[in-house]
């Protein structure tokens, strides 16, 4: 037992808020990109998928709340949804219809996703000052 | 022992410096310490889906120690328990972002007070023992 497992938490969360955010600035980099890194299709929208942290499903419900674990990646994964369809047939990657097929990105989704993830980071943020602040007093004891 | 936790007091028993009241200050300490841990534990599953929310009740855990009396209260521990009464999210989560700061706030608070009630305590011993 110790506060040190709470700034553990946070810490992952931290980390774990930051690369939601890279992950968004990714996907609105590429909104506009028909052509992925290998030559295929549009660029596909990624997402980042969270879990709690700890021993995971088998082991034992008490063990896995004894220590703050917080956060982990579980991995990031394409969102399968289809791709918009935009008519521009001056487009280099226009079909015979002239019909271009963009990224399946949604910039309002991903405006809404950057605010979460920023707040999430600022609540994770004050978690761990508190923390900070109960250690410090608890330090005061020994003036 | 008294409802308030204190000993009754009885001239036979010598008076010691870790007296109910210290211990039970300790406890509470450790008590809202686990509770920081929980609420962080929570404040970073705060976009896990399906995530359940944990929360310490040391108050209560504290109370039922103080109640049975012996060594109720030393060995009283504070453990997580999954709260399931929280309001449930469209994912699957209940965790409530304001509700933690809420709590996180209060019991930060609590923390600093049951400090420093501990260091008045610590202070008025040492000047008993003569210290500066």
């Amino acid at each position: 037992m110790g506060l040190f497992d709470a700034f553990d938490a946070s810490g992952s969360a931290l980390s774990a808020e930051r690369l939601r955010m890279d992950v968004t600035a990714e996907n609105l980099a590429n909104a506009q990109s028909t052509r992925t890194a290998n030559g295929q299709g549009p660029y596909q929208r990624k997402e980042v998928v969270l879990q709690e942290a700890g021993s995971g499903v088998g082991a034992s419900f008490a063990d896995s709340l004894q220590a703050a674990r917080g956060v982990q990646v579980a991995g990031i994964v394409t969102d399968p949804t289809p791709p918009r369809r935009v008519y521009d047939p001056g487009h280099p990657d226009a079909d015979a219809q002239g019909y271009v097929t963009m990224p399946n990105v949604n910039t309002v989704t991903e405006m809404t996703d950057l605010i979460g993830a920023s707040r999430a980071y600022e609540a994770n943020v004050t978690a761990m000052q508190t923390t900070k602040q109960m250690f410090a007093r608890t330090l005061d004891l020994l003036k | 022992m008294a409802r308030d936790g204190r000993r009754p007091l009885d001239p036979s028993f010598s008076v010691e410096i870790y007296d109910t009241t210290q211990l039970s200050l300790e406890k509470a300490i450790e008590g809202a310490a686990a509770r920081q841990q929980a609420i962080a534990q929570n404040l970073a599953n705060v976009d896990t889906p399906g995530y359940q929310r944990v929360d310490v009740d040391f108050h209560q855990t504290l109370a039922d120690a103080l109640a049975s009396g012996g060594s109720g209260l030393q060995d009283a521990t504070f453990s997580p328990q999954r709260d399931d009464t929280a309001t449930v999210r469209a994912d699957g989560s209940t965790v409530d972002p304001d509700v933690e700061s809420a709590a996180q706030a209060r019991n930060g608070l609590e923390y600093e007070a049951l400090v420093q009630i501990s260091k008045a305590r610590i202070d008025i011993l040492q000047s008993a023992m003569g210290a500066k």
